[in-house]
């Protein structure tokens, strides 16, 4: 009898013990440990699954998870404590965790006081960084600062492709991606003092069981790697993976489940309910140089001028200790500026840098620095666009409808994002003209890139635009019409008349193809002035191109306007308008539509 | 004529990808503060002994590279070495924070030194001469003159 009772006891226990572990592998919290989405987890090593078929079984893998602890291979459990902690919290397990030497050595090191979600926003002069980056901080509890935390990134291990096979690799997932993990100083040298990129901080709303989770998630992660795909699987991809792996509930990956941009993320993990504290900036060395010339005032602009130029600082004794503490402290951040551009020799860099520090050693003053505000690009504009409108092109009136996935235009509400910088990615523009009653494919742009930026005695950066599209041409004597692809690559420079006034000129290279062409190709150049006017509200763009082309159809000058009024941080109406002088004959069009961004 | 178009183009294009041509360095160890790396390259007997070994041998899971600066691309060991990391790598706002008596450097390296931040930057301040006496001073110098003004 007692036997009997015994053996259905111990079915019972076998029998609830399956239903257990069935329940838990289909929890949203076991998923999120596995990185699966859709019953297939995101991570490719092979190391990072106890079960043969884990990758697409997390069944499986629960149960193997299970088998491991119950068993005594502790240098296997070891790479798993996240895992442990689940299955300990949900009492699947009773063994302990073992002692994992290099396990506590990295909490040692690291002392987690919580996790600070980063973004650095666009830099410009390297394709993997147009849309900005995000990475994680495991804020530490050592005394001193935050310097002392840890930057836990995500990236692809690229070694040395020249770029066009780095764009292919990276778009077709040839890449792999892991975590490294180094001090945030270094992070902070690497994008606030070497590429002069913000960084934005959000300190997120962790408990301490959370906190721990992550840290050993992220030993966890970090011992495997992944198939890296620029625009889906990337650097803010895994990151949020790996904050849904925290709080399962945030359901931050799948709302992301075509492509990532960095910012986008950002900006869904600031807007998750309860999980962020505070946010923080920390402005590039540019950033901090440009605002504090911009402080100064005429006296003290003249003296530090006078010393970049003479690289010596007789500062006049008119000027208070205060003001000269300003000059010398921006004069040594724009030393380090060139030095890092590679634009001073080490020993006149020392030298230059060791005489400024002496003389603002012997100031008495204790001004701190002005902290500067920056603009948020969390209050940015969403990143895909739809713009409807209606135009008329020589008379012929039309409707016209564009989408854009991403990201920005140079009249566009640029608050919070990179003046002077667009990328248009993947723009799809359909007309419907009503004379002729055809709707037809007016414009595609597989990527725009126009990067105007001004140069000034301190900085002298090169400006440089690259199309690649399709558009649809007019033969302005048959006025027949045709498809050419183009591909253009223009470099020039900008100069800022003021605050809301930039000219720039570039000169244009383009080739294009089609069998619409004569001879289905044609090579072009122009010379690409125009200015960028941002007015409050107000934003605007006027320029001309005069294009000399190696077939007689593609010689004309190009004038053309743009104005956009925003309404407000998602809606705008916008009025274009284009006259092109095609040798003698003239081609005009214009254009109102509405911008809008979601 | 259509050679000097094409021409024209392959330049304008390469002028535009050279300045992409710089591998994204994610390993950054600042530029600036490479400058002021020790020369000695002999890490001098007294600091040996107050950083637990210098160059620790542990192992790193999580990175397949380091940070280019720190051995194991941590903050890691002793007070001395943790110092001598954090001057390697952050010498020129060090220097200046030093020059003018506060910031986030000095606050640091209280930490690090488990020492007064007012106290410890008020002396740092105040020998500013001695401890930045020449050009050519490096992080393992800095090091020293700073473990033993506290000790």
């Amino acid at each position: 009898m007692f036997s009997m009772r015994y053996f259905v006891f111990f079915l019972s226990f076998l029998f609830s013990f399956n239903v257990w572990a069935e329940d838990w592998s289909n929890s949203a919290e076991w998923l999120a440990i596995g990185h699966y989405q859709d019953q297939k987890s995101s991570i490719d090593s092979p190391n990072f699954f106890l079960s043969k078929d884990g990758k697409t079984n997390p069944k499986a893998e629960l149960e193997a998870t299970i088998n491991l602890f119950n068993s005594d291979d502790n240098k296997l459990k070891c790479q798993f404590p996240a895992r442990y902690l689940f299955l300990k919290k949900h009492k699947l397990i009773t063994a302990k965790f073992p002692k994992c030497e290099e396990f506590e050595e990295f909490k040692h090191d690291l002392q987690p006081a919580g996790v600070t979600l980063l973004f650095t926003d666009a830099y410009m002069n390297n394709p993997s960084s147009l849309f900005g980056h995000t990475l994680i901080r495991i804020d530490t509890k050592r005394k001193g600062t935050q310097m002392l935390a840890h930057g836990a990134n995500y990236g692809a291990f690229t070694g040395e492709n020249p770029g066009p096979l780095y764009a292919l690799f990276g778009l077709t997932g040839r890449y792999f991606g892991g975590f490294t993990v180094k001090p945030y100083y270094d992070i902070i040298n690497t994008y606030n003092n070497i590429e002069n990129r913000d960084i934005w901080e959000l300190n997120l709303d962790l408990t301490q069981e959370e906190l721990n989770f992550f840290v050993a998630h992220l030993w966890e992660i970090g011992q495997t790697q992944s198939r890296y795909y620029f625009f889906s699987k990337n650097c803010s991809y895994m990151l949020l993976e790996m904050l849904d792996a925290v709080r399962p509930s945030l359901k931050l990956a799948s709302k992301f489940p075509v492509q990532v941009i960095p910012l986008d993320s950002f900006k869904a993990v600031f807007r998750s309910k309860d999980f962020v504290k505070d946010i923080n900036y920390r402005p590039s060395r540019q950033k901090q140089i440009v605002e504090a010339v911009a402080d100064m005032n005429d006296v003290q602009k003249k003296a530090y001028f006078k010393g970049l130029r003479e690289k010596k600082y007789d500062l006049p004794e008119n000027l208070s200790e205060d003001e000269k503490s300003d000059i010398l402290g921006t004069a040594y951040q724009f030393v380090q500026y060139q030095y890092v551009a590679k634009k001073l020799e080490l020993a006149d860099y020392r030298k230059q840098s060791f005489e400024i520090l002496r003389q603002r050693s012997k100031l008495k003053t204790t001004k701190k620095n002005k902290k500067i505000k920056g603009k948020s690009p969390l209050e940015s504009h969403e990143s895909m666009r739809l713009s409807a409108g209606i135009g008329a092109k020589n008379g012929n009136v039309f409707e016209e409808i564009a989408y854009r996935p991403a990201y920005h235009s140079l009249t566009d509400n640029d608050f919070g994002l990179l003046k002077g910088a667009e990328i248009n990615f993947l723009e799809t523009k359909l007309r419907h003209y009503n004379q002729d009653n055809k709707t037809v494919l007016q414009n595609f742009d597989l990527l725009t890139i126009r990067s105007i930026s001004p140069a000034d005695e301190m900085f002298n950066p090169l400006s440089f635009q690259i199309k690649a599209n399709i558009e649809r041409w007019t033969d302005a004597v048959s006025k027949k019409e045709g498809y050419i692809g183009n591909l253009m690559i223009g470099t020039g420079k900008a100069y800022a008349f003021s605050d809301n006034i930039w000219g720039f000129a570039f000169w244009n290279n383009k080739a294009s193809t089609g069998g619409f062409l004569p001879h289905n190709s044609m090579l072009s150049f122009g010379l690409n002035t125009g200015v960028l006017l941002d007015f409050d509200k107000w934003k605007g763009l006027l320029e001309v191109t005069p294009w000399l082309a190696s077939q007689k159809i593609g010689n004309m000058t190009s004038y053309r306007a743009e104005l956009n009024y925003v309404i407000d941080t998602n809606v705008s109406v916008s009025a274009e308008a284009l006259f092109e002088d095609r040798y003698g004959k003239d081609e005009n069009e214009f254009l109102l539509k509405m911008r809008y961004f979601f | 004529m259509k050679k000097f178009y094409l021409l024209s183009t392959v330049v304008a294009g390469l002028i535009a990808l050279s300045s992409n041509a710089n591998a994204y360095d994610s390993t950054g160890c600042g530029l600036g503060s490479m400058a002021w790396r020790g020369q000695s390259g002999i890490v001098p007997q007294v600091l040996a002994a107050t950083t637990n070994g210098l160059f620790g041998t542990q192992t790193f899971g999580i990175t397949t590279g380091t940070s280019g600066c720190d051995p194991n691309g941590r903050v890691s060991g002793g007070t001395g070495k943790m110092l001598l990391s954090f001057l390697e790598n952050n010498m020129e706002q060090f220097a200046f924070d030093a020059s003018v008596g506060h910031g986030e450097t000095l606050v640091t390296v209280a930490g690090i030194l488990n020492a007064d931040v007012n106290e410890l930057s008020a002396k740092i301040h105040n020998n500013f001469g001695t401890l930045f006496a020449s050009n050519d001073v490096d992080a393992v110098e800095l090091t020293l003159s700073i473990l033993s003004m506290n000790a």
